[in-house]
């Protein structure tokens, strides 16, 4: 709704937002929507879910502001309200529903063979992420998808980075195990 | 074979990585509920309260009706238009008559919440009763046969 | 029997009250269109909506009857290219589709190739046009997602060429684009295809 002002940092609209300038708030929401909005629907595995966590997410991050400490890096902050709001819904995700087709190879003019090979390549992907133990799952979406250091990790999380990293390297060895497991049915 | 095992799910990581485009309207949405009064606080729209609450619980979910689909569903419209003294929803699920959807406003923000079965309709924003607007945030409707622009929703399912 | 029924039907459809906010002479003109239609089939509702469209928006009688008459064609050759079978969704979301550029053998196609109901489908292929792909581009995209792709993809193929398109990916390309560097991706990082791809049982 309306156009982003790109130039503005994240800095001076956390500013203008505690000035009482909530059109700001909404190019906040605009710049983070997607990037939040990957890790939520991973994490979660159903986009509605993950699109009710990421709204609720923007509304309790609006009401905390004044909980910023550093407004330079509100995108951290904010990741932290949806990793832990994401854990909430953890239970519901258990009802998990097939994830929608992304893979733009399913398109264009490919050969029929070819694009459900596809298909069930994002499907066995999905799969053998929502075999994952929670904790795991968010620790190797945070590092490897969403690339975050460890450090940031461990802030967000509350874990310590060793116990991350192990996490991470468990996950990575499921991973392959279920994928492996998946092109050999 | 290290590097063999491991490359499987560094394929994987290249799928998660590709970028998704959540529904624009969350930002909307958003906006809408942060702007809502508090039941706390004393208000001079005591509907809109729950009118907003209604809007922040009722999102448009297309895809939630699957092939059960012959159930209406609930969409909220929302245009932020400040300035507005009035707006209203018409489209082709009102007989585009400005009387049936006026909306109700909260800090420039416009909602109207329409129930709306399986289909694809047309639709706009008449503000103050003069000026036509699109929704930006809606994919557009071509044929503006009469000279003013209008948007368009899908609502997924069987219909009649 | 049933000539009976429908010219009755028809009768009924003429006298909508709704068509009164048109002046005497236009509401006139709009009545024979329906009336017509309804006698091979098609519905009424959509050209009541587009003549109530233009009473709001005051257009003159003449530009009325002109959308009128030219949407209750455009709905018959939707009708010809989905069959009997359609709904009125689907005859209008068919209509947006050929308004946007699609050939009648592609929404024949689609029909082929798709479970009914195929309002989304449609829908989003007149959307994608609408954004700036071109019309043969959202085509081939949308019937080769269409045999496997639930509704739910394909609002979100547009939405993902959409905000492509607003990232600055030239339209023209929008689609493709997202193809090939996803192939790219994948090539990369995989080895040949063959026994790497997971196969279904």
């Amino acid at each position: 709704m309306g156009i982003e002002k790109v130039e503005s940092s994240d800095a001076e609209l956390v500013r203008r937002v505690r000035a009482g300038d909530i059109g700001a708030y909404g190019v906040l929401v605009s710049r983070y929507r997607d990037r939040l909005g990957r890790y939520a629907i991973h994490m979660i595995g159903d986009r509605e879910d993950a699109e009710e966590a990421l709204q609720d997410s923007f509304v309790r991050a609006y009401r905390s502001l004044a909980r910023c400490d550093d407004p330079a890096r509100f995108g951290a902050w904010l990741y932290g309200i949806l990793v832990n709001r994401c854990r909430t819904t953890g239970a519901r995700a258990a009802r998990r529903r097939r994830m929608f087709v992304r893979d733009p190879d399913a398109l264009h003019g490919a050969a029929h063979a070819d694009q459900s090979e596809r298909l069930e390549w994002t499907d066995a992907v999905d799969r053998a992420l929502a075999r994952l133990a929670p904790q795991h799952r968010e620790a190797f979406l945070l590092k490897h998808v969403e690339d975050l250091e460890y450090e940031e990790i461990a802030e967000l999380t509350g874990a310590g980075v060793s116990a991350l990293k192990m996490r991470v390297k468990r996950a990575r060895e499921q991973l392959q195990r279920y994928l492996r497991e998946a092109e050999h049915v | 074979m290290f590097e063999q095992e491991d490359d499987i799910v560094e394929r994987m990581i290249q799928q998660l990585r590709r970028p998704v485009a959540v529904d624009p309207a969350l930002d909307a949405r958003v906006l809408q509920a942060i702007t809502a009064p508090r039941p706390s606080q004393r208000s001079v729209w005591p509907w809109l309260a729950a009118a907003a609450l209604l809007g922040a619980l009722t999102i448009w979910r297309p895809w939630s009706r699957g092939s059960a689909a012959d159930r209406p569903d609930t969409l909220q419209f929302v245009l932020v238009a400040p300035q507005a003294n009035s707006v209203s929803l018409v489209g082709d699920f009102n007989d585009w008559d400005p009387k049936r959807s006026p909306m109700r406003t909260a800090n420039g923000i416009w909602a109207a919440v329409v129930q709306l079965a399986p289909g694809r309709y047309r639709y706009a924003f008449l503000v103050n009763g003069v000026e036509w607007r699109a929704d930006p945030g809606a994919p557009a409707a071509r044929d503006d046969e009469f000279g003013t622009p209008s948007s368009v929703v899908t609502v997924g399912g069987k219909g009649s | 029997m049933i000539l009976a029924v429908l010219l009755i039907a028809a009768q009924v459809a003429a006298q909508d009250p709704r068509l009164d906010r048109l002046d005497p002479d236009t509401r006139a003109q709009v009545r024979v269109v329906v009336d017509s239609a309804r006698r091979i089939g098609l519905p009424a509702e959509p050209l009541i909506q587009r003549a109530l469209e233009g009473a709001t928006k005051g257009a003159p009688g003449p530009r009325i009857v002109t959308a009128v008459r030219r949407l209750s064609a455009d709905l018959g050759t939707a009708h010809a290219a989905l069959g009997d079978g359609a709904s009125v969704p689907e005859l209008e979301a068919g209509v947006a589709a050929l308004r946007a550029g699609a050939t009648p053998e592609v929404l024949a196609k689609l029909h082929s190739v798709r479970r009914p109901p195929l309002t989304m489908a449609l829908s989003v292929l007149a959307d994608l046009v609408a954004s700036g792909v071109p019309a043969d581009s959202a085509a081939v995209a949308v019937l080769a997602l269409a045999p496997k792709a639930r509704d739910a993809d394909l609002v979100e193929f547009r939405r993902a060429v959409e905000r492509d398109i607003a990232l600055g990916a030239p339209p023209a390309a929008a689609t493709s684009v997202r193809v090939n560097a996803g192939a790219d991706v994948l090539n990369a990082a995989s080895p040949p295809p063959g026994p790497a791809l997971p196969r279904r049982p």
